[in-house]
């Protein structure tokens, strides 16, 4: 292409871009950047009332405790290892300043990449653990951090610390106030960044992730990976905060990274809202007002106010969880929301995805012992494109664990799977959706606070070709692009379920069948060409059955096989074209029921 | 409503009254900023704060004028929690309201000696003594009245070796203990034949039994002891109550109160316990230091260190690191007169041409060669018995010093 031609292109991209901004721009994007212009203005508005490089390293720590939400909003993570990552950051920067000439803003990245390192590797660690094993754990790495600093004066600079030379920022001197305008500007980039994801499907698949993580592995969200890299992520920008605050600082400090940096960074980002992109930011100035507070107690008892800072930071925090009350930003927000007009919901048709070619699954001698007992035993059947297979058989007799041997939740001792000409054998869950093979959990399993349409976009990412972390990021043309289809192919998926009038309801509003048939929307919206069904009709009342019936058997005119786990005999009579008797693992009876 | 502008108003006049005026009625002010450890090492803190403040009021008393004005002194506190990092916000806030000088016990003064001298603004360490912190050439802003680790090393091993003794040599691994360890190595290059050990102390640990058993298998028969207060008393309770009555020097961390509170239970543990710290007293004899103790007593009160003697008698602390304090506002209050102003960067330099009386007698004062407050030769030896220590007599200087009082009977 030539230069002109991509010129043109580009200013093109820029204008679609800059249209789209503005036909999407809220009151919520107006408070946003009055927000910011505050925050801009702070050091002239506040006079001498707070001095400048107090609140260069408050926006500092507005910077990092952004970068955590990354972990706590968007992955549902409470990391006690931010602290951590900002030291890790601090230190690098200030060896780097000490021992090369290179560039302030280059010593700062040096140190956001080794922190971002250090949380790519924490966060590989932690990555299938529960939040309570992750929290942890990461407040172990951070004693690491902290006990290592004290133990290596080499490292650490010692009581002293590690003095670093000042040098030219960004061509400027660098004064507490172009530190704090540096600060501001690259926590407003953060929390920018942070909305971007947050609504793109890296954010959207952590945010199912959090909240079911047996349905979004169903679904093949790839969990341990998105977890990995929001741990880098967060990582990154405590190392970016920790790399130039420690310029603001003149030394890197050992004793100014320890534990309580963590807990006070996650309870600013508990306490301002982990799902909000200025929560963080408001939770460090509550801190901030509680350090005025712990010093006016203090003064009072004749003490330092530092012996009163944690104390009330950890009331504040146990208020909050204890009495379930909502983070600082949503609440305001909601409180806002009531008397703000609301928005009209924007119309999306029905789009339907590429044909993805009929496959037959066959799966050949597919045997799991659970230690002494034989769950599923030489079991081989196949699946055939528009047809549905019901499985059945009594509570135990290994149902549910073909499914998951299907699915890959669980490997097989031995046996072999085959989609088509696919050999998906060892291949991991996620991978088995991409190639067309998708389960829906037995019990209710969905994703409380989204919506069905969120629901069923998790299933269309499992598609999507240009929804990577940068193209989010960046909001790139093909990225949009591909957005306006994942709409429309979420909407077809929830008509298919009879439920695209229920779009923008949060799936705790629906009723218990509508949330059944919403986790098929959500795997059909993976465009499968093998959907395996645990218990669709659990719970069901007699007109849901009714409606589920007529559902299946539209799905298998699609021409999608169905493997279907199921107890209700009325429902299996109705839709399976065979059925495959289990008993204590093995299939003792195949039963054609029709014929397609 | 009425009553709500009304505490306003008087906030307001308060915040008013309170904020750093250089100028009072005809008298004009003179900020020094105490930056210490109030939260982490209270004792420290207070002691430094209480010097500089009792030179401030005695300086106003005397009315310290300067030219046709009237000088008085305001102390602003600063806790530097230990933290580096916190120094610098201190020095940077104490520098936003134009202090004359700060005063520290020497946290961070690697980093915020730069951001005073930008201003000619001289910083004193009154507390900590390592060798690197102070250095006329590279940083001429950066005085030091308190005993140099330097001087307290090689005094020690001036006064042990003689006596034929075998030393281990026991450093904890907190920052303290290891820049203690260095200057011991320079102090002791010469004569290794006398040291049986070289030993590091866990400071977190809770029992050092282990530690002092490796040093009595190695022959020692003197443990020199350069760590924390609370590691000095957990290492003479491993030694005693093991039944080694081995001899025990160390550093003036002996002096702090911790130390006899922790073996209150075994007085008889800390008997013997020998230290070097700075002289209290000079060639004037008592005079001038019974004159601060006294002074300072009546401001603050007695330090009680929390233990009585054998007789019912409470123990008190002398106010020692508080001489140093104290000392270096006379010195800077000379050097405003010999400057006949404030220009920072006049005082500064006067700050190399004056000297005063310190509270112990001694003429303090630095030059352009030697920013040193308390020369190596003014260290002493005491030596504790009944919770109350007491000048050896058996090293010269020593010997030539007066016992100050310790105990105040109830």
């Amino acid at each position: 292409m030539s230069t002109p031609a991509a010129a043109v292109r580009t200013g093109a991209a820029l204008r679609e871009a800059a249209v789209t901004a503005r036909a999407n721009w809220s009151i919520t994007a107006s408070a946003a950047v009055l927000a910011g212009a505050l925050a801009a203005i702070a050091p002239l508005v506040l006079g001498g009332a707070v001095a400048t490089d107090t609140l260069a390293s408050g926006a500092y720590l507005a910077l990092a405790a952004t970068g955590l939400g990354f972990c706590v909003g968007l992955a549902g993570v409470p990391s006690l290892a931010q602290g951590a990552f900002v030291g890790t950051g601090a230190f690098a920067a200030a060896h780097m300043l000490r021992h090369t000439a290179l560039p302030a803003e280059v010593c700062a990245l040096v140190g956001a990449m080794a922190a971002a390192l250090l949380g790519t590797a924490a966060g590989f660690a932690v990555r299938s653990l529960d939040p309570v094993r992750v929290a942890v754990g990461t407040w172990l790495l951070s004693w690491l951090v902290a006990l290592s600093l004290a133990a290596l004066p080499w490292l650490s600079g010692g009581a002293q610390g590690l003095v670093v030379p000042t040098r030219r920022l960004f061509g400027l001197n660098p004064t507490p106030l172009v530190h704090y305008e540096l600060a501001v500007l690259l926590t407003g980039l953060c929390a920018l960044a942070f909305v971007a994801l947050r609504r793109g499907p890296f954010g959207l698949d952590l945010a199912a992730a959090a909240r079911h993580r047996g349905a979004a592995a169903a679904l093949g969200v790839p969990m341990e990976r998105l977890r990995v890299a929001a741990f880098g992520a967060s990582a990154f920008v405590g190392g970016l905060a920790g790399g130039l605050a420690v310029q603001l600082d003149v030394v890197a400090d050992p004793t100014a990274y320890g534990p309580l940096l963590s807990f006070e960074l996650l309870v600013a980002v508990l306490v301002g809202g982990a799902t909000a992109a200025l929560g963080p930011s408001a939770g460090v100035i509550v801190l901030g007002l509680i350090a005025l507070a712990a010093r006016a107690l203090g003064s009072l008892a004749s003490v330092s106010g530092s012996r009163f800072q944690p104390m009330l930071e950890a009331l504040l925090l146990l208020a909050v969880l204890t009495t379930g009350g909502s983070a600082l930003v949503p609440a305001v927000w909601d409180l806002a929301r009531r008397f703000l007009p609301q928005r009209e919901g924007r119309h999306v048709a029905a789009r339907s995805g590429p044909a993805r070619p009929a496959e037959t699954l066959r799966a050949a001698s597919l045997t799991k012992h659970f230690g002494p007992v034989t769950a599923v035993d030489e079991v081989s059947f196949e699946l055939r494109p528009g047809s549905i297979t019901a499985l059945v058989g009594p509570n135990g007799s290994g149902k549910t664990t073909i499914l998951r041997l299907l699915s890959g939740a669980v490997p097989a001792d031995s046996g072999s799977i085959e989609l088509g000409p696919n050999d998906l054998t060892t291949r991991t869950p996620a991978e088995r959706v991409h190639a067309g093979l998708v389960r829906t959990l037995q019990a209710r399993a969905y994703f409380r606070e989204l919506t069905a349409r969120e629901h069923a976009l998790v299933g269309v990412d499992r598609t999507r070709r240009n929804g990577g972390g940068f193209r989010t990021l960046f909001s790139t043309p093909l990225f949009r692009a591909e957005n306006e289809e994942a709409d429309g192919r979420a909407v077809a998926a929830l008509e298919a379920l009879s439920l695209a009038p229920r779009a923008e309801r949060p799936a705790s509003e629906l009723t218990g069948a509508e949330q059944q048939r919403l986790m098929i929307a959500a795997a059909l919206a993976t465009n499968p060409a093998v959907l395996l069904l645990d218990e669709p009709s659990a719970g069901a009342a007699a007109a849901d059955l009714e409606q589920l019936i007529g559902l299946l058997a539209s799905l298998r005119a699609r021409g999608i096989a169905i493997l279907l786990v199921e107890h209700n005999q009325a429902l299996v009579h109705a839709v399976a074209d065979d059925v495959l008797e289990l008993e204590q693992g093995r299939i003792v009876r195949r039963t054609p029921r029709r014929r397609n | 409503m009425r009553a709500l502008a009304a505490i306003l108003v008087v906030l307001a006049i308060v915040a008013s009254s309170c904020g750093s005026s250089s100028k009072s009625g005809s008298s004009k002010t003179i900020l020094i900023g105490v930056d210490a450890p109030f939260s982490q090492s209270p004792f420290i803190g207070n002691t430094i704060a209480n010097g500089v403040q009792l030179a401030a009021d005695q300086v106003a008393a005397q009315d310290l004028r300067i030219g046709d004005s009237s000088y008085r002194i305001r102390v602003l506190r600063l806790d530097n929690a230990l933290s580096p990092s916190q120094a610098v916000s201190d020095t940077r806030r104490a520098l936003r309201e134009h202090a004359a000088a700060i005063v520290t016990d020497g946290t961070g003064v690697d980093a915020t000696w730069q951001l005073a001298a930008k201003e000619d603004v001289p910083i004193c360490i009154t507390y900590q003594g390592g060798s690197r912190l102070v250095d006329p050439e590279k940083r001429p802003n950066v005085f030091r009245i308190a005993p140099t680790d330097h001087g307290l090393a090689f005094r020690l091993a001036e006064y042990i070796v003689p006596k034929g003794l075998k030393v281990a040599l026991l450093t904890d691994d907190s920052d303290y203990g290891q820049a203690g360890k260095a200057e011991l190595e320079d102090a002791f290059a010469t004569l290794s034949k006398s040291v049986a050990a070289r030993i590091t102390l866990p400071a977190n640990a809770n029992d050092l039994a282990p530690q002092v058993l490796e040093a009595r298998r190695s022959g020692a028969t003197a443990l020199l002891v350069w760590a924390r207060p609370a590691v000095l008393a957990k290492t003479i309770a491993a030694a005693r109550s093991s039944g080694w009555n081995v001899p025990v020097f160390s550093t003036p961390a002996a002096e702090d109160p911790v130390v006899r509170q922790q073996l209150a239970d075994h007085p008889s543990w800390v008997d013997g316990l020998t230290f070097a710290s700075g002289r209290m007293t000079a060639e004037l004899g008592t005079g001038p230091w019974s004159t601060f103790a006294a002074s300072y007593e009546t401001a603050y009160g007695p330090t009680y260190v929390g233990v009585r003697t054998r007789e019912g008698q409470r123990v008190t602390a002398p106010p020692d690191y508080a001489m140093y304090s104290y000392d270096f506002v006379n010195v800077l209050a000379a050097a405003l007169q010999f400057a006949k102003g404030t220009d920072r960067k006049e005082v500064l330099a006067a700050l190399n041409e004056v000297s005063a009386h310190g509270a112990n007698g001694d003429q303090r004062g630095f030059n352009e060669r030697s920013h040193e407050g308390v020369v190596d030769d003014d260290v002493y030896f005491a030596r504790y018995r009944d919770m109350t220590f007491r000048p050896v007599s058996d090293d010269p200087l020593s010997s030539t010093l007066p016992v100050i009082a310790e105990t105040q009977t109830q």
